[in-house]
């Protein structure tokens, strides 16, 4: 009886857990695909697969790595399955666009959302790890098998792009 | 010691990296400490582009025939919705917060990138005094290291929002004294994970970390830690 309160008490802090984190997957997952459709494909087979192993997850505190992993890898599956020949640029920012009606700094904003899909993915996912999720260096290492320094150089690379597709001032910029 | 460019490369990588060969040339370097200032105010635009809404508004979604499944998917597609569904009981039973109060308070935060920075500075203290003075609370010394205090604007009042430096990070506080929450309300969200906790006749108190700080329990323990750390005046 108390396994069964134990076990039923921890599928609940499981489901508590991804569910907390879905939206902010679900963001990382539009950014990588810039596709809602598959997105939410891809989100769903993660949380399913997640709840399935959820008995491998040892600790609270790796969940969003361990989650990562699956949706990063469950991404690069699709991906080989069906090349996509479409990308939903218009629709990923238009869908936006209500909510930044009010806002002063729409345009920029805007801008901004075009020029990260622009950005190449081995730039753009390190950024989205780093600014989305909040991982540090050697976690965005981790998930992308690389070493700190490369992830650093790709994340330096990626904020320099994007700062001259918004036509920012980079004179102050290092070089290359 | 570092210079200008080997700076600016650090902070073009990682605008958040704590190095403290990095505070000391921005301390140093007022070509550096502008250059510091407009990129943290790029992030606060980058943190607000990539933080698209997750639900789609239903005049873009495409219709049923239209949309793209994988074979194999369809129960797959509805075992993971029935599944989603009791999670979203339990986390209405577990209390997870009102989207909206949650995701306003990281809004907030993503607004004020200045807020995380590490430091042993303290905020002056009659300036944190008048920052808290409005919402009739003090802070005891146990509170720790208080290194940014603002009186800011949110949902319509003027609320206490600071920061103490904690042995992990930094730990941003915001008294809500004019929300209410019935129960401890944990979330995360766009790399924030944070609680807000309902305190009786005083509203709720938010508390959030970012970054490495992704044990639930870190964030709860700091806020029962901040809770008995403040004294109501009024």
């Amino acid at each position: 009886m108390n396994d069964q309160v134990r076990g039923g008490g921890k599928r609940a802090r499981f489901q508590a857990l991804c569910q907390s984190l879905r939206p902010d997957l679900l963001r990382f997952a539009l950014w990588l695909s810039r596709d809602r459709a598959l997105a939410e494909d891809v989100v769903q087979e993660t949380l399913l697969r997640a709840w399935r192993a959820q008995d491998s997850l040892r600790e609270e505190a790796s969940a969003k790595p361990w989650l990562l992993t699956i949706l990063r890898r469950e991404y690069a599956r699709c991906f080989e399955r069906k090349r996509f020949a479409t990308v939903d640029i218009d629709e990923l920012i238009g869908a936006e666009a209500p909510s930044l009606g009010a806002d002063e700094d729409a345009a920029e904003i805007g801008e901004l959302r075009l020029a990260l899909c622009k950005l190449p993915q081995e730039y753009r996912e390190p950024l989205l790890l780093q600014v989305l999720m909040g991982c540090s260096t050697a976690e965005i290492a981790a998930q992308m098998r690389l070493s700190k320094a490369a992830v650093l150089t790709r994340l330096y690379r990626a904020r320099r792009q994007l700062r001259a597709l918004c036509r920012e001032d980079t004179s102050m910029d290092p070089a290359e | 010691m570092i210079d200008c460019a080997h700076y600016r490369r650090s902070l073009l990588a990682d605008p958040g990296d704590p190095r403290p060969e990095l505070r000391a040339h921005r301390a140093i370097c007022p070509e550096c400490a502008g250059y510091a200032a407009r990129l943290l105010q790029f992030e606060t635009r980058l943190g607000r582009a990539l933080n698209l809404m997750v639900e789609a508004p239903p005049q873009l979604r495409r219709p049923d025939g239209q949309r793209r499944v994988f074979a194999r998917r369809n129960w797959l597609t509805i075992a993971a919705s029935l599944l989603l569904g009791a999670g979203v009981a339990a986390a209405l039973w577990l209390a997870v917060p009102r989207p909206t109060l949650a995701d306003d308070v990281v809004s907030h935060m993503a607004a004020e990138p200045q807020a995380w920075r590490r430091t042993d500075v303290p905020v002056p203290a009659p300036e944190l005094r008048a920052v808290l003075r409005d919402a009739q609370l003090r802070l005891s010394p146990r509170a720790g290291l208080v290194t940014y205090a603002n009186s800011c604007l949110f949902r319509g009042h003027r609320v206490p929002h600071f920061v103490v430096q904690g042995a992990r990070g930094p730990v941003t506080v915001m008294i809500l004294v004019h929300e209410s929450v019935r129960a401890a309300m944990p979330f995360a969200e766009q790399g924030y994970r944070g609680v807000i906790l309902p305190v009786p006749g005083h509203g709720a108190l938010a508390v959030l970390t970012r970054g490495a700080h992704d044990d639930p329990a870190v964030v709860e323990t700091a806020a029962k830690r901040l809770l008995a750390a403040i004294i109501w005046t009024g």
